[in-house]
């Protein structure tokens, strides 16, 4: 029997060269791929957000565990197929054209992926015109965008709007954050969910995908 | 009869985070940064202007020589001063160790005080929020406590200033969306002055703009400090940053950060026009690891801002700080907690121009009732740094023997003549139970929403001239809102 138990625990500590190793000796001893990801890495980042959840782990030591299980992903992601690899799903990301705050946003992006969701980060300052191109592109369950500020804060409702002429919105939820905006904004602008705080994004985006 | 030689004496109650030597130990370390690392500046006129006084221009990245920030450092005006908006008459030294309290900006929602309902900012509660800082005495200046929302949003700061100036004559922090925002604000505060000249001899604005952290210079930005620093207006720059996310988790390295965002900014303006003067800003916090706010309440930012009075204070140039604010969601214990520590550690330590009082929920809704009781701390705050005065008249030593043991000094004409060291507490409770229970048992949030109350509905600030006032409403009726990022 492979022992998950140890993996999950370097996970949890975020002990990234502990991960490698206890990785590649699963490997090596030819178990499962899937099994290592699903029993070994997501479960200890499972533990990693109860435990968030709970005030008895910090941001930066859920990102550290992060950190440490997408390293222990890399070894074992050759091995796998790339429709056979598990996410949570696929969460476009960025703030609204005008607007070039990027750390709450980027804070939600390393919660979601630490939750095993697959972030593609679109960056600041992005059009509705180009949020649209990365959705056509990349097609993601869900669409995020972040604004610090109400001048840009329309910006969202703009993308929305586009994603409709263009047919897009009924294929990828949206999600909005930021500190001016709310719920009746949400609803006002269209939008599938708020979510105050990163960690509330990530159950947001676990509520619409379920 | 005593002489005293060679005898040092207080004025002030005293505190220091920082000594000389760190305080330049600081300062190299941001210029160190200013040059090894630099800051990126996104709008094209400040890069030709950094670019032709001699800093490094690579794309949007500056680098900047430490000459140019030593140079820029001494070029700054030291000495600034905020008017009355009616009068002229000068009122704010924001210079040295002068402490001055007000308002702060820019809050998406705020708490109606009639109501309690938590609402988006409207020109009614602008207009209310003004009215209420008029009226209290140990606030000294105003900012908007709210965004106005319920009206075009990309001309919101010019109906936030119109109500602003339509119910203070106290100095006020504008803050406009972008720079024809401010280009209108500007006109609006030089019909008030009575012209260009005038409002740059007795100005009663100041203006206000901030970097995103880390070390960006946005669009917005720049343009405002280019503009503030042509007008020869008094400029406010501050970073607002947070402790293991836009800045290093230590505290001296969220002090290296900042101070490089503000004197990047600094050498900009007096790049702009040499002399301007310009007012060193900073909301420096903690980012809170369980919760990932900005925090308004964490010890970190008293002690980060009165760290960085030190730094102003060695530097000898004016500073924006930060007290008066709560991340608790409603007026209550946490907020008065926090709101006290910040006011009486801010006071303390002589930061020049502090703003946020009346900042509920980690700064995103403003709170009158919060205002009205920071203006009782500050009263409390301002006793404290008072300080005690020691000579022969308050050793008392002759009333001590006219009294004697078991004697009584109440009735004392000593007593008397000296009763007004004390303060004398206007909000808080100090009655006897009985007399508390029999006023009705309020708490201290209820007596101040009271309060509240009474000056929104009875309060009159002194009007504006009526045609002055037709006048900026029809800079008001014409503005035109740009989308953010346009440049042209």
């Amino acid at each position: 029997m492979a022992n998950f138990e140890e993996l999950s625990k370097s996970v949890i500590s975020g002990n990234l060269a502990k991960v490698k190793k206890v990785t590649q000796a699963l490997i090596d001893e030819g178990v499962s791929p899937l099994d290592i990801i699903n029993l070994g890495l997501i479960a200890g980042m499972g533990v990693v957000g109860a435990r968030f959840k709970n005030g008895e782990m910090y941001v930066p030591e859920v990102l550290v565990a992060a950190r440490s299980m997408r390293a222990g992903i890399e070894l074992v992601q050759p091995l796998i197929a790339s429709e056979d690899m598990p996410s949570a799903g696929k969460v476009l990301l960025g703030t609204v054209k005008g607007d070039l705050h990027d750390i709450g946003k980027n804070l939600v992006g390393m919660m979601l992926e630490s939750r095993g969701y697959t972030v593609i980060n679109a960056g600041i300052d992005v059009s509705s015109e180009k949020f649209v191109q990365f959705i056509k592109e990349h097609k993601p369950d869900i669409l995020a965008m972040s604004a610090l500020l109400t001048t840009t804060m329309l910006g969202m409702k703009d993308t929305i709007e586009l994603m409709k002429e263009e047919g897009l919105k009924d294929q990828v939820k949206v999600i909005i954050g930021g500190a001016p905006i709310s719920n009746d904004f949400a609803d006002e602008v269209g939008a599938d969910g708020f979510a105050p705080d990163a960690a509330s994004a990530v159950d947001l985006c676990n509520r619409l995908l379920a | 009869m005593t002489t005293r030689t060679n005898f040092k004496a207080y004025s002030s109650t005293m505190m220091k985070v920082f000594s000389q030597d760190q305080c330049q130990e600081l300062v190299l370390a941001a210029e160190e940064a200013m040059w090894r690392t630099g800051t990126d500046f996104y709008d094209k006129e400040s890069l030709e202007i950094l670019k032709k006084a001699g800093c490094w221009v690579d794309g949007k990245r500056v680098r900047i020589p430490a000459h140019i920030t030593e140079q820029a450092l001494k070029t700054c005006q030291k000495h600034v001063v905020l008017c009355n908006s009616r009068t002229g008459a000068r009122e704010l030294f924001v210079e040295g160790n002068n402490a001055y309290f007000g308002s702060g900006p820019c809050t998406p929602f705020t708490r109606n005080p009639f109501t309690n309902e938590r609402h988006r900012a409207t020109r009614q509660s602008v207009g209310w929020a003004t009215k209420v800082l008029d009226a209290l005495p140990n606030i000294d200046y105003a900012m908007s406590l709210g965004i106005v929302q319920d009206v075009p949003l990309l001309i919101s700061d010019r109906h936030e200033f119109e109500q602003q100036i339509l119910n203070t004559d106290k100095p006020i922090i504008t803050v406009c969306v972008d720079a024809w925002g401010q280009a209108d604000v500007i006109k609006m505060a030089e019909l008030v002055a009575g012209g260009e000249e005038e409002l740059r001899k007795n100005p009663f604005i100041c203006l206000y703009a901030e970097p995103i952290s880390p070390g960006i210079h946005c669009l917005e930005a720049a343009q405002k400090l280019v503009m503030g620093a042509k007008k020869g207006l008094p400029t406010i720059y501050t970073p607002c940053i947070m402790a293991g996310g836009t800045a290093p988790a230590t505290m001296a390295g969220v002090m290296v950060q900042g101070l490089c965002e503000s004197l990047s900014g600094l050498v900009l303006s007096q790049c702009a026009r040499e002399g301007a003067p310009f007012i060193m800003g900073g909301v420096y916090t903690v980012l809170d690891m369980k919760t990932t706010i900005f925090s308004y309440g964490a010890p970190e930012l008293h002690l980060l801002l009165a760290g960085l009075a030190d730094v102003a204070h060695y530097l000898n140039i004016p500073m924006f700080g930060t007290a008066g604010c709560t991340d608790s969601c409603v007026i209550d214990e946490q907020a008065g907690i926090e709101a006290a520590l910040s006011i009486a550690m801010t006071n303390m330590s002589g930061a020049n121009l502090n703003h946020d009082t009346g900042y509920s929920e980690y700064g995103t809704t403003s709170n009158l009732d919060l205002v009205v009781i920071a203006d009782e701390i500050l009263g409390m705050a301002r006793r404290l740094t008072k300080g005690i005065h020691v000579d022969q008249e308050t050793l008392a030593l002759e009333v001590i023997e006219k009294v004697g043991p078991g004697g009584n000094f109440a009735d004392e004409d000593h007593t008397l003549e000296h009763i007004e060291e004390n303060y004398a507490p206007r909000l808080v409770n100090r009655a006897a139970r009985n007399i508390w229970e029999k006023a009705g048992s309020k708490t201290l949030t209820q007596v101040a929403n009271e309060k509240v109350r009474d000056i929104i509905n009875h309060h009159e600030p002194i009007p504006l001239p009526k045609d002055v006032a037709a006048k900026i409403r029809e800079i008001v009726e014409n503005a035109v809102g740009h989308v953010p990022g346009e440049d042209e």
